[in-house]
Protein backbone atom coordinates (compact mmCIF):
# COMPACT_ATOMS: atom_id res chain seq x y z
CA UNK A 1 0.00 0.00 0.00
CA UNK A 2 2.71 2.21 1.02
CA UNK A 3 4.72 1.44 -2.14
CA UNK A 4 1.70 2.18 -4.02
CA UNK A 5 1.16 5.69 -2.60
CA UNK A 6 5.28 6.21 -3.01
CA UNK A 7 5.51 5.51 -6.90
CA UNK A 8 2.19 8.46 -7.31
CA UNK A 9 4.51 11.15 -6.75
CA UNK A 10 5.35 12.13 -10.19
CA UNK A 11 1.49 11.75 -11.05
CA UNK A 12 0.75 13.82 -8.17
CA UNK A 13 3.65 16.06 -9.21
CA UNK A 14 1.75 16.78 -12.19
CA UNK A 15 -1.87 16.56 -10.72
CA UNK A 16 -2.13 13.45 -12.86
CA UNK A 17 -4.55 12.04 -10.10
CA UNK A 18 -7.89 11.48 -8.44
CA UNK A 19 -8.87 13.60 -5.29
CA UNK A 20 -8.83 10.07 -3.38
CA UNK A 21 -5.01 9.89 -4.65
CA UNK A 22 -4.76 12.96 -3.61
CA UNK A 23 -5.66 12.74 -0.24
CA UNK A 24 -4.08 9.37 -0.46
CA UNK A 25 -0.38 10.82 -1.20
CA UNK A 26 -1.06 13.61 1.22
CA UNK A 27 -1.61 11.66 3.80
CA UNK A 28 1.92 9.67 2.57
CA UNK A 29 4.10 12.93 1.96
CA UNK A 30 3.33 13.67 6.02
CA UNK A 31 4.97 10.63 7.23
CA UNK A 32 7.71 10.36 4.34
CA UNK A 33 10.72 12.48 4.10
CA UNK A 34 11.97 11.52 1.31
CA UNK A 35 8.98 11.84 -0.46
CA UNK A 36 8.55 15.29 0.74
CA UNK A 37 12.11 16.09 -0.39
CA UNK A 38 11.96 15.19 -4.01
CA UNK A 39 8.87 16.75 -4.64
CA UNK A 40 10.20 20.05 -4.04
CA UNK A 41 12.59 19.00 -7.23
CA UNK A 42 9.42 17.38 -9.06
CA UNK A 43 7.90 20.90 -8.19
CA UNK A 44 10.47 23.02 -9.78
CA UNK A 45 10.12 20.94 -12.50
CA UNK A 46 6.43 21.33 -13.22
CA UNK A 47 6.43 25.11 -13.08
CA UNK A 48 9.33 24.95 -15.43
CA UNK A 49 7.05 23.27 -17.82
CA UNK A 50 4.27 25.72 -17.55
CA UNK A 51 6.25 29.26 -17.34
CA UNK A 52 6.81 28.48 -21.01
CA UNK A 53 3.17 28.95 -21.95
CA UNK A 54 3.90 32.76 -20.77
CA UNK A 55 1.25 34.99 -22.56
CA UNK A 56 0.47 38.84 -21.69
CA UNK A 57 -3.02 38.31 -20.05
CA UNK A 58 -5.85 40.79 -20.57
CA UNK A 59 -5.65 43.90 -19.15
CA UNK A 60 -9.21 43.59 -17.54
CA UNK A 61 -7.63 40.33 -15.49
CA UNK A 62 -5.70 42.35 -12.86
CA UNK A 63 -8.38 45.04 -12.34
CA UNK A 64 -10.66 41.79 -11.43
CA UNK A 65 -8.57 40.10 -9.45
CA UNK A 66 -7.07 42.90 -7.43
CA UNK A 67 -10.98 44.04 -7.24
CA UNK A 68 -11.69 41.00 -6.18
CA UNK A 69 -8.78 40.47 -3.21
CA UNK A 70 -10.26 43.69 -1.56
CA UNK A 71 -13.10 41.86 -1.00
CA UNK A 72 -11.65 38.27 -0.07
CA UNK A 73 -10.17 37.37 3.41
CA UNK A 74 -6.85 35.42 3.91
CA UNK A 75 -6.30 32.63 5.31
CA UNK A 76 -4.00 32.84 8.77
CA UNK A 77 -1.27 30.73 8.29
CA UNK A 78 -0.59 27.02 9.06
CA UNK A 79 1.51 25.79 12.37
CA UNK A 80 3.20 22.85 13.30
CA UNK A 81 0.04 21.64 14.87
CA UNK A 82 -1.52 21.77 11.09
CA UNK A 83 -2.03 18.63 9.15
CA UNK A 84 1.59 17.99 7.75
CA UNK A 85 0.31 17.65 4.27
CA UNK A 86 -1.16 20.94 3.76
CA UNK A 87 2.57 22.69 4.79
CA UNK A 88 4.80 20.13 3.34
CA UNK A 89 2.07 19.61 -0.29
CA UNK A 90 3.79 23.62 -1.37
CA UNK A 91 0.54 24.19 -1.76
CA UNK A 92 -2.82 24.76 -0.29
CA UNK A 93 -5.44 22.32 -0.50
CA UNK A 94 -8.13 24.38 -2.62
CA UNK A 95 -11.34 23.98 -1.14
CA UNK A 96 -13.31 22.12 -4.10
CA UNK A 97 -10.43 19.37 -3.24
CA UNK A 98 -10.98 18.91 0.32
CA UNK A 99 -14.49 18.63 -0.45
CA UNK A 100 -13.94 15.87 -3.36
CA UNK A 101 -11.24 14.16 -1.04
CA UNK A 102 -14.16 13.35 1.10
CA UNK A 103 -16.67 12.45 -0.94
CA UNK A 104 -17.22 8.55 -0.72
CA UNK A 105 -17.12 7.08 -4.14
CA UNK A 106 -19.77 4.94 -5.96
CA UNK A 107 -19.70 3.08 -9.24
CA UNK A 108 -23.24 3.94 -11.05
CA UNK A 109 -24.72 0.46 -11.04
CA UNK A 110 -26.37 0.63 -14.10
CA UNK A 111 -24.63 2.55 -16.47
CA UNK A 112 -21.46 1.82 -17.76
CA UNK A 113 -20.77 5.47 -18.35
CA UNK A 114 -18.16 5.59 -21.42
CA UNK A 115 -17.82 8.72 -22.18
CA UNK A 116 -17.94 12.32 -20.33
CA UNK A 117 -19.85 15.04 -21.57
CA UNK A 118 -17.19 17.27 -23.11
CA UNK A 119 -16.11 18.67 -26.74
CA UNK A 120 -12.96 16.83 -27.66
CA UNK A 121 -11.27 20.22 -27.25
CA UNK A 122 -11.87 20.17 -23.95
CA UNK A 123 -11.40 16.79 -22.90
CA UNK A 124 -8.52 15.78 -25.61
CA UNK A 125 -10.48 11.71 -24.89
CA UNK A 126 -11.17 11.15 -21.52
CA UNK A 127 -12.47 7.87 -22.53
CA UNK A 128 -13.30 4.90 -20.75
CA UNK A 129 -16.29 3.67 -17.90
CA UNK A 130 -13.71 3.93 -15.10
CA UNK A 131 -12.89 7.56 -16.13
CA UNK A 132 -16.23 9.16 -14.79
CA UNK A 133 -15.95 7.26 -11.26
CA UNK A 134 -16.80 10.49 -9.35
CA UNK A 135 -20.14 9.99 -8.25
CA UNK A 136 -21.48 13.74 -8.95
CA UNK A 137 -20.15 13.48 -12.85
CA UNK A 138 -22.65 10.17 -12.87
CA UNK A 139 -25.20 11.76 -11.44
CA UNK A 140 -24.72 14.94 -13.34
CA UNK A 141 -24.49 13.49 -16.84
CA UNK A 142 -27.78 10.81 -15.59
CA UNK A 143 -29.66 13.60 -15.02
CA UNK A 144 -29.21 15.64 -17.70
CA UNK A 145 -29.60 12.55 -19.90
CA UNK A 146 -33.10 12.61 -17.83
CA UNK A 147 -33.98 15.56 -18.48
CA UNK A 148 -33.10 15.35 -22.18
CA UNK A 149 -34.96 12.21 -22.94
CA UNK A 150 -37.77 13.82 -21.40
CA UNK A 151 -38.03 17.13 -22.91
CA UNK A 152 -41.39 17.35 -24.43
CA UNK A 153 -39.86 17.77 -28.17
CA UNK A 154 -37.46 15.17 -27.47
CA UNK A 155 -37.24 12.45 -30.85
CA UNK A 156 -35.17 9.39 -30.65
CA UNK A 157 -33.61 8.04 -34.10
CA UNK A 158 -31.33 4.86 -34.84
CA UNK A 159 -27.47 5.64 -34.65
CA UNK A 160 -27.20 2.65 -36.67
CA UNK A 161 -24.19 1.05 -34.36
CA UNK A 162 -26.00 -2.37 -32.59
CA UNK A 163 -29.13 -0.96 -30.81
CA UNK A 164 -27.67 2.47 -29.75
CA UNK A 165 -30.15 5.59 -30.51
CA UNK A 166 -29.70 9.09 -30.37
CA UNK A 167 -32.36 11.61 -28.53
CA UNK A 168 -32.18 14.91 -29.98
CA UNK A 169 -34.12 17.62 -27.66
CA UNK A 170 -33.51 21.80 -29.58
CA UNK A 171 -35.57 22.37 -26.00
CA UNK A 172 -33.09 21.28 -24.17
CA UNK A 173 -30.05 21.90 -26.77
CA UNK A 174 -28.54 18.45 -26.18
CA UNK A 175 -28.20 15.37 -28.26
CA UNK A 176 -27.90 12.48 -26.33
CA UNK A 177 -26.19 9.05 -27.89
CA UNK A 178 -26.61 5.74 -26.00
CA UNK A 179 -26.64 2.08 -26.27
CA UNK A 180 -25.86 -1.30 -25.06
CA UNK A 181 -24.35 -3.59 -27.85
CA UNK A 182 -22.03 -1.23 -29.66
CA UNK A 183 -19.68 -2.86 -31.64
CA UNK A 184 -16.22 -1.91 -30.34
CA UNK A 185 -14.16 0.88 -32.53
CA UNK A 186 -10.58 -0.72 -33.80
CA UNK A 187 -7.94 -0.76 -31.60
CA UNK A 188 -6.31 2.63 -30.25
CA UNK A 189 -9.63 4.18 -31.50
CA UNK A 190 -12.68 5.79 -30.13
CA UNK A 191 -15.80 7.04 -31.57
CA UNK A 192 -16.21 10.62 -31.79
CA UNK A 193 -19.77 12.33 -32.18
CA UNK A 194 -19.97 15.07 -34.46
CA UNK A 195 -22.18 17.95 -35.16
CA UNK A 196 -23.30 18.25 -39.01
CA UNK A 197 -24.09 22.36 -39.34
CA UNK A 198 -25.96 23.28 -42.48
CA UNK A 199 -22.72 24.80 -43.90
CA UNK A 200 -20.84 21.38 -43.67
CA UNK A 201 -19.15 22.12 -41.13
CA UNK A 202 -18.79 19.90 -38.45
CA UNK A 203 -18.53 20.93 -34.50
CA UNK A 204 -16.22 18.39 -32.77
CA UNK A 205 -18.52 16.14 -30.13
CA UNK A 206 -17.09 13.83 -27.15
CA UNK A 207 -15.30 10.82 -27.93
CA UNK A 208 -16.44 7.76 -26.36
CA UNK A 209 -16.26 4.26 -25.91
CA UNK A 210 -18.52 1.21 -25.58
CA UNK A 211 -17.59 -0.80 -22.66
CA UNK A 212 -17.06 -5.15 -22.82
CA UNK A 213 -20.84 -4.77 -22.89
CA UNK A 214 -21.14 -2.25 -25.74
CA UNK A 215 -22.96 -0.03 -23.27
CA UNK A 216 -22.20 3.44 -23.83
CA UNK A 217 -24.08 6.62 -22.92
CA UNK A 218 -22.67 10.46 -24.09
CA UNK A 219 -24.23 13.94 -24.53
CA UNK A 220 -23.22 16.83 -26.12
CA UNK A 221 -24.92 20.14 -25.29
CA UNK A 222 -24.75 22.57 -27.87
CA UNK A 223 -27.50 25.14 -29.47
CA UNK A 224 -29.23 22.98 -32.42
CA UNK A 225 -29.91 25.81 -34.59
CA UNK A 226 -28.34 25.02 -37.92
CA UNK A 227 -27.22 21.72 -37.25
CA UNK A 228 -28.44 19.26 -39.81
CA UNK A 229 -26.77 15.87 -38.89
CA UNK A 230 -25.18 13.66 -35.84
CA UNK A 231 -22.45 11.62 -37.79
CA UNK A 232 -20.00 9.23 -35.57
CA UNK A 233 -16.36 8.62 -36.76
CA UNK A 234 -13.63 6.56 -35.71
CA UNK A 235 -10.41 8.77 -34.54
CA UNK A 236 -7.34 8.46 -32.51
CA UNK A 237 -7.76 8.59 -28.58
CA UNK A 238 -8.45 11.69 -27.45
CA UNK A 239 -10.49 12.88 -30.84
CA UNK A 240 -9.87 15.04 -33.49
CA UNK A 241 -10.69 18.59 -34.15
CA UNK A 242 -11.83 17.44 -37.81
CA UNK A 243 -12.88 14.24 -38.61
CA UNK A 244 -10.29 11.91 -39.95
CA UNK A 245 -11.64 9.30 -41.10
CA UNK A 246 -15.44 8.66 -43.04
CA UNK A 247 -18.50 8.20 -41.04
CA UNK A 248 -19.44 5.00 -39.36
CA UNK A 249 -23.04 6.18 -38.87
CA UNK A 250 -24.78 9.31 -39.95
CA UNK A 251 -28.24 10.41 -38.74
CA UNK A 252 -30.07 13.33 -40.62
CA UNK A 253 -32.22 15.55 -38.10
CA UNK B 1 9.72 48.72 -25.73
CA UNK B 2 13.25 47.01 -24.95
CA UNK B 3 14.79 49.80 -23.16
CA UNK B 4 12.07 49.96 -21.17
CA UNK B 5 11.77 46.25 -20.86
CA UNK B 6 15.60 46.19 -19.34
CA UNK B 7 15.22 48.66 -17.26
CA UNK B 8 12.33 47.04 -15.40
CA UNK B 9 14.57 44.16 -15.46
CA UNK B 10 17.91 45.99 -14.13
CA UNK B 11 15.88 47.09 -11.41
CA UNK B 12 13.74 43.37 -10.54
CA UNK B 13 17.93 42.15 -9.69
CA UNK B 14 19.29 42.30 -6.54
CA UNK B 15 23.13 44.35 -6.58
CA UNK B 16 24.97 41.60 -4.98
CA UNK B 17 25.84 39.87 -7.89
CA UNK B 18 29.63 39.29 -7.00
CA UNK B 19 30.71 40.45 -10.27
CA UNK B 20 29.82 37.53 -12.13
CA UNK B 21 28.63 37.72 -15.96
CA UNK B 22 25.37 38.62 -15.79
CA UNK B 23 23.44 35.57 -17.38
CA UNK B 24 19.60 35.04 -17.48
CA UNK B 25 19.86 32.09 -14.94
CA UNK B 26 21.50 33.84 -12.16
CA UNK B 27 18.94 36.82 -12.69
CA UNK B 28 16.32 34.16 -12.73
CA UNK B 29 17.56 33.46 -9.05
CA UNK B 30 17.95 36.67 -7.82
CA UNK B 31 14.10 37.39 -9.31
CA UNK B 32 13.03 34.27 -7.10
CA UNK B 33 14.49 35.66 -4.19
CA UNK B 34 12.37 38.72 -4.62
CA UNK B 35 9.28 36.94 -5.36
CA UNK B 36 9.89 34.76 -2.32
CA UNK B 37 9.61 37.82 0.01
CA UNK B 38 7.17 39.42 -2.04
CA UNK B 39 4.72 36.24 -1.25
CA UNK B 40 5.39 36.35 2.07
CA UNK B 41 4.09 39.72 2.43
CA UNK B 42 1.30 39.25 1.02
CA UNK B 43 0.73 36.88 3.31
CA UNK B 44 0.88 39.36 6.05
CA UNK B 45 -1.99 41.58 3.74
CA UNK B 46 0.47 43.54 1.73
CA UNK B 47 -1.53 43.99 -1.37
CA UNK B 48 1.28 46.80 -3.01
CA UNK B 49 3.61 43.27 -2.60
CA UNK B 50 0.78 41.12 -3.80
CA UNK B 51 0.35 43.32 -7.21
CA UNK B 52 3.92 42.83 -7.88
CA UNK B 53 3.33 39.25 -7.37
CA UNK B 54 0.52 39.88 -10.30
CA UNK B 55 2.70 41.75 -12.82
CA UNK B 56 5.81 38.70 -12.25
CA UNK B 57 3.90 35.94 -12.58
CA UNK B 58 0.06 37.01 -14.06
CA UNK B 59 1.29 35.91 -18.07
CA UNK B 60 2.42 32.56 -17.25
CA UNK B 61 -0.85 31.72 -14.59
CA UNK B 62 -2.61 33.07 -17.35
CA UNK B 63 -0.70 31.12 -20.24
CA UNK B 64 -0.96 28.13 -18.10
CA UNK B 65 -4.49 28.02 -17.91
CA UNK B 66 -5.48 28.82 -21.55
CA UNK B 67 -2.97 25.84 -23.13
CA UNK B 68 -4.77 23.48 -20.42
CA UNK B 69 -8.29 24.74 -20.74
CA UNK B 70 -7.76 26.43 -24.10
CA UNK B 71 -11.19 28.51 -24.21
CA UNK B 72 -9.54 32.22 -23.30
CA UNK B 73 -12.90 33.22 -21.54
CA UNK B 74 -12.60 30.01 -19.22
CA UNK B 75 -8.66 30.64 -18.96
CA UNK B 76 -9.14 34.17 -17.47
CA UNK B 77 -12.13 32.49 -15.32
CA UNK B 78 -9.23 29.99 -13.87
CA UNK B 79 -6.21 32.69 -14.13
CA UNK B 80 -8.47 34.52 -11.86
CA UNK B 81 -9.68 32.10 -9.30
CA UNK B 82 -5.69 31.21 -9.15
CA UNK B 83 -4.17 34.37 -8.75
CA UNK B 84 -7.11 35.12 -5.83
CA UNK B 85 -6.35 31.67 -4.41
CA UNK B 86 -2.77 33.11 -3.90
CA UNK B 87 -3.85 36.45 -2.11
CA UNK B 88 -6.07 34.13 -0.01
CA UNK B 89 -3.85 31.10 0.81
CA UNK B 90 -0.39 33.56 0.67
CA UNK B 91 0.49 32.98 4.45
CA UNK B 92 0.66 28.92 4.24
CA UNK B 93 3.71 29.36 1.87
CA UNK B 94 7.22 28.40 3.21
CA UNK B 95 9.86 29.49 0.96
CA UNK B 96 12.14 26.47 2.55
CA UNK B 97 9.99 24.50 0.57
CA UNK B 98 10.22 25.60 -2.85
CA UNK B 99 10.01 28.59 -5.19
CA UNK B 100 7.00 31.47 -4.72
CA UNK B 101 6.72 30.79 -8.61
CA UNK B 102 6.68 26.84 -7.97
CA UNK B 103 4.08 27.81 -5.63
CA UNK B 104 1.79 29.64 -7.50
CA UNK B 105 1.70 27.72 -10.55
CA UNK B 106 0.77 24.31 -8.89
CA UNK B 107 -2.19 26.43 -7.59
CA UNK B 108 -2.77 27.24 -11.17
CA UNK B 109 -2.35 24.11 -12.83
CA UNK B 110 -4.53 21.93 -10.16
CA UNK B 111 -7.08 24.57 -11.03
CA UNK B 112 -7.08 24.34 -14.59
CA UNK B 113 -6.90 20.96 -14.42
CA UNK B 114 -9.95 20.47 -11.93
CA UNK B 115 -11.75 22.85 -14.79
CA UNK B 116 -10.83 21.04 -17.49
CA UNK B 117 -12.15 17.61 -15.49
CA UNK B 118 -15.56 19.45 -14.59
CA UNK B 119 -18.23 18.18 -16.85
CA UNK B 120 -19.95 21.46 -16.53
CA UNK B 121 -17.18 23.25 -18.49
CA UNK B 122 -16.92 21.23 -21.34
CA UNK B 123 -20.98 21.66 -21.88
CA UNK B 124 -19.82 25.71 -21.71
CA UNK B 125 -17.11 25.21 -23.54
CA UNK B 126 -19.67 23.30 -26.35
CA UNK B 127 -22.12 26.14 -25.95
CA UNK B 128 -19.62 28.79 -26.44
CA UNK B 129 -18.62 28.15 -29.87
CA UNK B 130 -19.09 31.81 -31.03
CA UNK B 131 -15.84 33.90 -32.07
CA UNK B 132 -13.33 34.07 -29.41
CA UNK B 133 -11.97 37.20 -27.95
CA UNK B 134 -8.29 38.33 -28.89
CA UNK B 135 -6.16 40.61 -26.95
CA UNK B 136 -5.51 43.79 -28.56
CA UNK B 137 -1.52 44.88 -28.98
CA UNK B 138 -2.58 48.06 -27.71
CA UNK B 139 -3.88 46.33 -24.43
CA UNK B 140 -1.18 43.99 -24.17
CA UNK B 141 1.50 46.94 -23.71
CA UNK B 142 -0.18 48.86 -20.82
CA UNK B 143 1.70 47.67 -18.70
CA UNK B 144 5.70 47.27 -18.70
CA UNK B 145 5.63 44.22 -16.39
CA UNK B 146 4.00 42.97 -19.15
CA UNK B 147 6.98 43.46 -21.66
CA UNK B 148 9.45 41.86 -19.45
CA UNK B 149 7.43 38.83 -18.72
CA UNK B 150 7.34 38.78 -22.65
CA UNK B 151 11.21 38.95 -22.81
CA UNK B 152 11.54 36.16 -20.24
CA UNK B 153 8.99 34.21 -21.76
CA UNK B 154 11.16 33.56 -24.79
CA UNK B 155 14.17 32.32 -22.74
CA UNK B 156 11.89 30.56 -20.59
CA UNK B 157 10.35 28.61 -23.33
CA UNK B 158 13.68 27.92 -25.31
CA UNK B 159 14.91 26.30 -22.11
CA UNK B 160 11.75 24.35 -21.80
CA UNK B 161 12.31 23.17 -24.97
CA UNK B 162 15.33 21.68 -24.57
CA UNK B 163 14.57 19.64 -21.30
CA UNK B 164 11.50 18.00 -23.31
CA UNK B 165 14.10 17.57 -25.75
CA UNK B 166 16.20 15.23 -23.35
CA UNK B 167 12.85 13.12 -22.65
CA UNK B 168 11.82 10.03 -24.97
CA UNK B 169 8.99 9.99 -26.92
CA UNK B 170 6.81 8.52 -24.38
CA UNK B 171 7.79 10.13 -21.42
CA UNK B 172 7.23 13.54 -23.53
CA UNK B 173 3.52 12.25 -24.58
CA UNK B 174 2.95 10.81 -20.81
CA UNK B 175 3.61 14.50 -19.64
CA UNK B 176 1.55 15.84 -22.77
CA UNK B 177 -1.36 13.96 -21.89
CA UNK B 178 -0.92 14.17 -18.12
CA UNK B 179 -0.11 18.11 -17.38
CA UNK B 180 -1.05 19.95 -20.52
CA UNK B 181 -4.24 17.65 -20.81
CA UNK B 182 -5.51 17.03 -17.36
CA UNK B 183 -5.46 13.28 -17.62
CA UNK B 184 -5.02 11.11 -14.42
CA UNK B 185 -2.34 8.44 -14.01
CA UNK B 186 -5.63 6.19 -14.90
CA UNK B 187 -6.35 7.56 -17.72
CA UNK B 188 -2.90 7.57 -18.84
CA UNK B 189 -2.21 4.07 -18.23
CA UNK B 190 -5.88 3.29 -20.27
CA UNK B 191 -5.46 5.20 -23.16
CA UNK B 192 -2.07 3.97 -24.01
CA UNK B 193 -3.35 0.42 -23.30
CA UNK B 194 -0.19 0.07 -20.74
CA UNK B 195 0.02 -1.24 -17.11
CA UNK B 196 -0.75 1.50 -14.06
CA UNK B 197 2.52 0.61 -12.44
CA UNK B 198 4.46 1.66 -15.96
CA UNK B 199 2.19 5.01 -16.00
CA UNK B 200 2.84 5.95 -12.35
CA UNK B 201 6.67 5.33 -13.46
CA UNK B 202 6.52 6.94 -16.65
CA UNK B 203 5.41 10.42 -15.34
CA UNK B 204 7.98 9.96 -12.40
CA UNK B 205 10.39 9.59 -14.80
CA UNK B 206 9.98 11.91 -17.10
CA UNK B 207 9.38 14.69 -14.49
CA UNK B 208 12.87 13.32 -12.92
CA UNK B 209 14.62 13.78 -15.81
CA UNK B 210 13.67 17.00 -16.36
CA UNK B 211 14.24 18.10 -12.60
CA UNK B 212 17.76 17.02 -13.32
CA UNK B 213 18.72 18.41 -16.62
CA UNK B 214 17.08 21.73 -15.50
CA UNK B 215 18.75 21.97 -12.15
CA UNK B 216 22.39 21.03 -14.03
CA UNK B 217 21.45 23.95 -16.85
CA UNK B 218 21.27 26.39 -13.26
Amino acid sequence: MNDNVHALIGAYAVDAVTPDERADFEAHLSACEDCSAELVGLREAAATLGEAEAVTPPASLRASVLDEIGRTAQLPPLTEDDAPAARDAGGPVPLAQERHARRERHLWPRLAVAAAVASVLAVGGLVGSTLMADREDQLALEKDVMMVTSAPDAKSMDLGLGTAHLVVSEKMSSVVAMGDDCPHPKDGMAYQLWLVMDDGSKEAGPTFMPDSDGTFMTMVHMDMDGVTAIAVTEEPMGGSAEPTSTEVAVVGL
Amino acid sequence: MSANGSERRLRAVPADRDGAHPDRHRDARGDADVLADLLVRTGRGDQAAFERVYDALAGTVHGLALRIVRDPQLAEDVAQEALVEVWRAAARYRPEHGSARAWVLTITHRRAVDRVRSEQSHADRLMNHGPRHAVAAAEQLEHPEEVVEAMDAQWRAARVRKGLETLTPLQREALELTYYKGYTNKQLAESLGIPLGTAKARIRDAMIRLRDTWEAAR
